[in-house]
């Protein structure tokens, strides 16, 4: 047993005891390193002014760790300091070259990217992380060449500004030189970190405080072994949910279990089961790493993802944190539903399977035993002949919640509908597969009346409530419009007058 | 070569970047620092039974509890002297202070809050401007502008369109919240470190509240995470908290807001709730307008009397009203005082008449671009504002004509008519509407500002004045306008952190008008030394050149040199100017003053001239619309602007594109959605939802005619607020797309309009296509406040008979003037109206319209 957190904050180490580890790193940083360059706005993720680079051993998409440090970009007033040991962190700090302003930074000046300059830190660091992904990727070390529009759009819809409408942060992020810039692992090698990370890590983390533990297992069966010993366990993946509850709403549990040494977890691969492909997601894989993969997979789950939080969120957050929150909005699950996915969760007693219809019993009820944790999801992906669509609508594209989704999967036979399934979320308690709507258009032509006719029905059996995020009313014309809307955009001859 | 115009980086953009430009919750705490924080009414309304701190004062760390019964003075405010900081008896506001808590860490500060015992009687409160009409419950008294004769120009008209357009406030959400560190000083001094717009209000308020004079209390602002209008008059509450906490206990006191609490319990922009009745002639043209706006003013005055007042000289917009009669009232609500936020009520007024050119265009059947360039300002003739203000230099037309070329806007719109009749998917908008703004505070008195210039003696400057930097660039402004005087290099000159120690008695940091103010002052002083200087470069070059004598006008300062012009070898750096001058013992530094020229303002007539200029401009919108969702796309901006010339075009443009996306925010995404107990649901960007980086326009045309503002410095224009109000295009561009579905009804759409609220107006017409009843969402009232609807409608005076419908809503819209002389719009009667056979929109479109509905 470990009893501190090895950190690393801008190449030098940090050791960090009980005393100083139930805290997000913003004020770790804030208010013990007094490093002030990292702000915090709203303490809960929505805003990226916290952002922060951090390194860790490598765990691409099925991989176990390697033997350099991977950099992504997230929140650092949702994670906690004992979801980061053996970490490296590299604040705003931490990004001069040689104590001069790298090419982001300088980017950012001679575009007036920056105003009031509160947002600015979070900009120039997600900005430097999508510098550092492109000039590895494209090769630019030497050359001249840009991150394109949609690059610099897409690495920065989880930092909001107030003051630029964002015209000039664009302007700034498409003007970055990527053949001058250096990658974080220049900046800082690794080497000295990984081995000591690597010699760290075999050595299991337990911090006590008061009445408080936090507990890193490095095994299944010792992960087992704790959640049926203690009373009050609270599982951390990402803690893009877990931490914000902790931020916002009072929540101070007893015992906190990170999943973040837990081997085995990082796997991602289709699997070709009796001839139907079936997407195997390990309990770590994040958000980011599976919205990779169903870019050309499965586009239509990529479109959900895509626009899931931000990538600061994506690259924390993970697909078992999302089923495992049960939150009636979540905006993997309607997918899940939709392709009647299976969780795997591992307990003392061993491995089984629960179909994803029957994981909720109730709002934020799961079928999960004291002992059990989620390890896999099992993903059947659509055949080319079906018709899937996936809908999110919430008040803004990006970086928000939904007000409602819908998912819906139709096998045609000819024009007739043959197979359909269509859930719902946002108007109960739980995600929702609607039986009455599928039985209505069960062996119905693929037609506009049908589906006008199964929106009626929608409208009938949901009971939406009237919240924050949108009227019981708007929510009940949401679902009865969705069939069509999925009428047009899946009928062949209406197709020319779906736009864009 | 001048500096002028051109496109230096902000001042502080380097240390941005970086992480080292320092925010008051930045600055290192001091060993003895308290943390503050206060305990507020958990009602909207309610009365103090009783309050026992006994418990709250035992919890280890807490360090003192105050009341109002610790301050001097309870009662404060800006324009009118109506608000209690600490709650007394009788709260009018959720989160109104009523303990503050001063404690040694966050967690005895939670605990202390914990352990108040507040008994609190539950009070019934006003929390619609419908329930404070019913109430009469008003801030200060009804104000007017009026003009020509209103009562005659509806008894002649050829139609009239009335309505109600209700209108959504805004939180700032500057990303810095509100924030202040207090050190105490000696005797009872005090330095105060305020995220403030208006060092001078802070500085007055505390010593007010605390029993101070003014020349024992400091304020200092380096830079703000933002303002907007927010910490114009905002950041004086948890000023005084912690300058309470700072006095009492002699140690360094720090307030931060958490984004929610600020979110929840600060003034946002006023909503409005303005009714009108509009007089136009079959071409339409306005004859005569008639408008009641009111402003919700919140639980007490802050600024509201001035931002009502910005509403009313603003009901025009662009457009020329021949006859008209505005009276604004600001309502008492029981919600956190409104307060300024970024157009000052300008946009309120403004929006209001864009609304009615969009419905006199459908009523007409007439392209609206078309019928706004009819009722646009003239250069030479209709050029005098309903205030009596004459337009001099009008550039209104010249925009409008060019912007109309540039953005294709009539191709376009027979692009969007072929989409709309398409589509059975989508629906597309378009609108272009104008900007005339006018630049000067309303109050006389505060268009002064002072500014201190300090050489030294290697030639360079530091300049201290009033202006305070958010991000707005004008540090940078200043520090140019000041290397231009002397012809240095600007990395020669800083702009200080201001501070009421060198700039006394300042005016707010608002009204756009910051580099006015306080760029001429600053260039006042250094007027007053060049005239200095230049008697001692004279001598110098007198005595070094045989046979010119010392003539201090000829002598030039250029790139870093001085020298007299009639003999321009012999030069001088400014540092060696700068070393004689000294040792011929002339004054190095100066205070310069300047005061607008030639402007006021009487409200008991609601006439005069109040604005030095105007900063103009226009822009078109095209929006795209899912008809299943309501989700909405803002495809394609194009803005033309006159903002003079600038100082410096980048910062300028930073401006605009900012300004047009925090006004699109509030008129599309931002929702403030309450419940029934008056408290914010909204209250964090997980919910409030801002403009994301994906929400700027793909295509964003932003451009700037070329204009020379001869009254102001160095022919330059104010731009800080105004572009906010050319995001109007896209709301009624949404608002165009909607009369596309709308059938025989001036379409109508409540701000912001949102995806919920498109929908729902989406859903509404097509329920009465198919001649079904449509029910307001939310249909039940429930956990959710109700929002009061917008509407329209029109009717023909040239017809015949004048059959009466009254308003789907059948609620009253009371117009201030009682008409003569036909039955239309009679005083406090319901609405009247044809029943729609008077529309005008050709039975083509109307058909279109319908079968485009689905
Ligand atoms: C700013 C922001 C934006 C967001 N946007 C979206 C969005 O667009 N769409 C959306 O659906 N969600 C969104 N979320 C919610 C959140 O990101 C997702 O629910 C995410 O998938 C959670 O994953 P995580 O790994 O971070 O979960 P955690 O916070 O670590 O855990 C979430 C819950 O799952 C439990 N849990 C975690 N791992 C396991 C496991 N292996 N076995 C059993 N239980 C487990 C935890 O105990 C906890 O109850 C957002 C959150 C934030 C802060
Ligand atoms: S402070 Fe807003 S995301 Fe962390
Ligand atoms: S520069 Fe002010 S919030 Fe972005």
């Amino acid at each position: 047993m470990r009893d501190y957190i090895l950190l690393y904050v801008n190449g030098r180490e940090q050791r960090i005891s009980a005393a100083q580890a139930f805290q997000p790193a913003s004020d770790y940083l804030r208010l013990d390193l007094g490093q002030c360059g990292t702000k915090v706005v709203c303490a809960e993720g929505d805003c990226g002014a916290c952002s922060v680079m951090v390194g860790r051993l490598a765990t691409e998409a099925g991989l176990e760790p390697g033997n350099e440090l991977t950099y992504v970009p997230i929140n650092s007033c949702i994670q906690y300091l004992y979801q980061l040991d053996c970490t490296h962190l590299i604040t705003v700090e931490g990004l001069k070259f040689d104590g001069q302003l790298n090419p982001v930074q300088q980017s950012m000046v001679d575009s007036n990217g920056a105003q009031c300059g509160y947002c600015t830190p979070g900009f120039v660091v997600a900005m430097c992380g999508l510098a550092n992904d492109l000039q590895s990727q494209q090769q630019c070390q030497g050359k001249t060449c840009y991150p394109s529009e949609k690059q610099v759009k897409d690495s920065l819809t989880g930092n909001l500004c107030r003051c630029t409408g964002y015209e000039a942060i664009i302007n700034a992020g498409m003007a970055v030189d990527l053949g001058r810039y250096k990658s974080f692992s220049e900046l800082y090698p690794d080497k000295e970190m990984v081995a000591n990370f690597k010699a760290h890590a075999q050595n299991e983390l337990m911090l006590k405080l008061g009445g408080r533990t936090a507990f890193n297992p490095t095994s299944l069966s010792s992960a087992c072994k704790f959640l049926n010993e203690q009373e009050k366990v609270v599982i951390v993946s990402g803690g893009t949910d877990v931490s914000v509850n902790m931020n916002k709403r009072d929540l101070v549990p007893a015992n906190v279990m990170s999943t973040a040494a837990l081997p085995g977890l990082s796997e991602l691969k289709v699997l070709d089961e009796s001839g139907r492909k079936v997407l195997s997601v390990g309990a770590k894989v994040t958000l980011r790493q599976l919205e990779n993969l169903m870019k050309d997979l499965v586009p239509e789950f990529h479109k959900i993802l895509w626009v899931y939080g931000s990538p600061q969120i994506r690259h924390a957050g993970t697909l078992a944190g999302n089923i495992a929150n049960g939150s009636p909005i979540a905006d993997s699950t309607p997918f899940l539903f939709l392709m009647e996915a299976e969780i795997e969760v591992t307990g003392c007693g061993g491995v089984r399977k629960i179909p994803m219809a029957e994981f909720y019993k109730g709002y934020k009820q799961l079928s999960l035993h004291k002992d059990e944790l989620i390890t896999r999801i099992l993903l059947p992906l659509p055949h080319a002949n079906e018709l899937v669509k996936l809908y999110k609508i919430s008040r803004r594209q990006h970086l928000d919640i939904s007000a409602f989704t819908a998912a819906i999967r139709i096998s045609l036979k000819g024009n007739i509908i043959e197979r359909a399934f269509v859930v719902f979320g946002g108007v109960g308690p739980v995600v929702m597969r609607c039986a009455a709507v599928e039985a209505a258009l069960l062996g119905t032509t693929h037609e506009l009346v049908t589906y006008e006719a199964a929106g009626k029905i929608a409208k009938e059996v949901i009971t939406p409530i009237t919240d924050v995020r949108g009227s019981r009313d708007f929510r009940l014309a949401l679902a009865e419009n969705i069939l069509s809307k999925f009428y047009f955009e899946t009928a062949s001859n209406e197709r020319e007058f779906a736009c864009r | 070569m001048s500096i002028i115009g051109k496109n230096i980086p902000h001042d502080s953009a380097p240390g941005h970047v970086s992480g080292e430009s320092v925010y008051i919750d930045d600055i290192a705490p001091s060993r003895n620092e308290l943390l503050v924080d206060y305990f507020g009414s958990p009602f909207a309304h309610g009365r103090i039974k009783s309050l026992d701190l006994s418990d709250a004062l035992k919890v280890p760390g807490v360090a003192a509890l105050y009341t109002y019964k610790d301050l001097h003075h309870n009662v404060f405010g800006p324009i009118t002297q109506d608000e209690i900081l600490l709650v007394e008896d009788v709260a009018e506001f959720i989160g109104q202070p009523i303990v503050v808590i001063a404690a040694e860490s966050r967690a005895a500060i939670k605990a202390a809050k914990a352990a108040i015992k507040l008994d609190m009687e539950e009070l019934k409160p006003v929390l619609t401007v419908a329930g404070a009409i019913a109430a009469g419950q008003y801030l200060d008294k009804t104000y007017k502008i009026e003009r020509g004769n209103v009562a005659a120009a509806f008894a002649s008209a050829d139609h009239i369109i009335e309505g109600r357009f209700v209108i959504a406030g805004a939180d700032h959400f500057y990303l810095e919240s509100q924030a202040c560190l207090v050190y105490p000083g000696e005797y009872n001094q005090l330095t105060i470190h305020s995220s403030t717009q208006n060092p001078s209000e802070v500085q007055h308020v505390v010593a007010h509240l605390l029993g101070l004079q003014l020349n024992e209390v400091v304020c200092l602002i380096k830079r703000m995470g933002g303002g907007f209008g927010g910490k114009e008059c905002q950041a004086t509450h948890p000023a005084v908290m912690a300058a309470l906490v700072a006095l009492k206990t002699k140690r360094p006191a720090r307030i931060v807001y958490t984004k929610d609490d600020d979110m929840k319990y600060t003034g946002k922009r006023h909503p409005y709730q303005n009714d009108y009745k509009v007089a136009f002639d079959s071409e339409g043209v306005i004859t005569a307008l008639e408008a009641s706006l009111y402003a919700d003013g919140g639980a007490y005055n802050d600024l509201s009397t001035a931002v009502l007042g910005r509403s009313l000289t603003h009901i025009d917009n662009a457009y020329y009203l021949p006859n008209l009669l505005a009276v604004g009232k600001i309502c008492k609500t029981n919600f956190p005082p409104n307060t300024a936020f970024r157009g000052f009520g300008g946009p309120q007024g403004a929006i209001t008449i864009e609304n009615i050119m969009e419905e006199i265009a459908v009523y007409l059947g007439q392209d609206a671009y078309e019928v706004r360039r009819k009722n646009c300002y003239g250069v030479s003739d209709r050029n005098v504002t309903h205030y009596g203000q004459l337009l001099v230099n009008n550039t209104l037309p010249q925009i409008f004509d060019e912007l109309s070329q540039s953005c294709n806007y009539a191709e376009r719109v027979t692009a969007v008519k072929k989409f709309n009749a398409e589509s059975k998917t989508h629906l597309k908008g378009l609108s272009f509407t104008g900007l005339k703004f006018g630049i000067s505070f309303t109050n006389k008195f505060l268009n002064q500002a002072n500014a201190l210039v300090n050489i030294y003696l290697d030639g360079t400057i530091q300049v201290s004045t009033g202006a305070t930097e958010m991000g707005q660039g004008v540090n940078t402004n200043i520090k140019m306008l000041v290397a231009d005087e002397f012809a240095i290099a600007p990395e020669h000159v800083i702009v200080m952190t201001t501070s009421t120690e060198k700039n006394n008695n300042t005016s707010a940091t608002a009204a756009s008008s910051a580099t006015d103010l306080n760029g001429s002052a600053a260039v006042n002083a250094c007027l007053k030394i060049k005239e200095r200087l230049n008697v001692v470069a004279s001598n110098y070059f007198a005595g070094r050149e045989i046979g010119i004598g010392a003539y201090s006008d000829s002598i030039v300062y250029e790139g870093g040199f001085v020298f007299d012009e009639r003999r321009p070898h012999v030069k001088l750096t400014f540092p060696e100017l700068v070393n004689l001058a000294y040792r011929e013992r002339v004054s190095l530094g100066e205070r310069g003053h300047y005061i607008t020229p030639s402007i006021g303002f009487d409200w008991s007539v609601g006439q005069g001239s109040p604005f030095l200029y105007f900063t103009n401009g226009a822009s078109c919108s095209e929006v795209l619309i899912d008809r299943f969702t309501g989700e909405l796309k803002v495809e394609r901006v194009d803005i033309l602007m006159d903002i003079g010339k600038s100082i410096n075009p980048g910062l300028n443009r930073g401006q605009i594109t900012g300004a047009f996306i925090q006004g699109m925010g509030w008129l599309t995404t931002e929702d403030l959605r309450y419940a029934a107990s008056g408290a914010l649901l909204s209250y964090s960007p997980t919910t409030y939802k801002i403009p994301n980086i994906y929400d700027t326009p793909p295509v964003f045309n932003v451009d700037t005619i070329d204009n020379d503002c001869t009254v102001n410095v160095k022919g330059s224009k104010a731009v800080g607020e105004p572009p906010l109000l050319l995001a109007f295009s896209v709301f009624f561009a949404v608002k165009n797309a909607l009369s596309y579905v709308s059938g025989k009804e001036i379409a109508t759409l409540v701000t912001p309009a949102s995806g919920e609220e498109i929908l729902s107006r989406l859903t509404e017409y097509k329920l009465k296509a198919a001649g079904l009843p449509f029910t307001p969402w939310p249909a039940e009232a429930g956990s959710v406040l109700q929002r009061a609807m917008s509407r329209a409608k029109g009717y023909s005076l040239i017809q015949d008979s004048v059959s009466a419908a009254t308003l789907a809503e059948g609620d009253t819209i009371k117009i201030p003037v009682t008409v003569n002389g036909n039955g239309a719009g009679n005083g406090e009667e319901p609405l009247n109206g044809t029943n729609g056979s008077a529309l005008k929109a050709s039975e083509d479109e109307q058909e279109l319209a319908t079968e485009a509905a689905i």
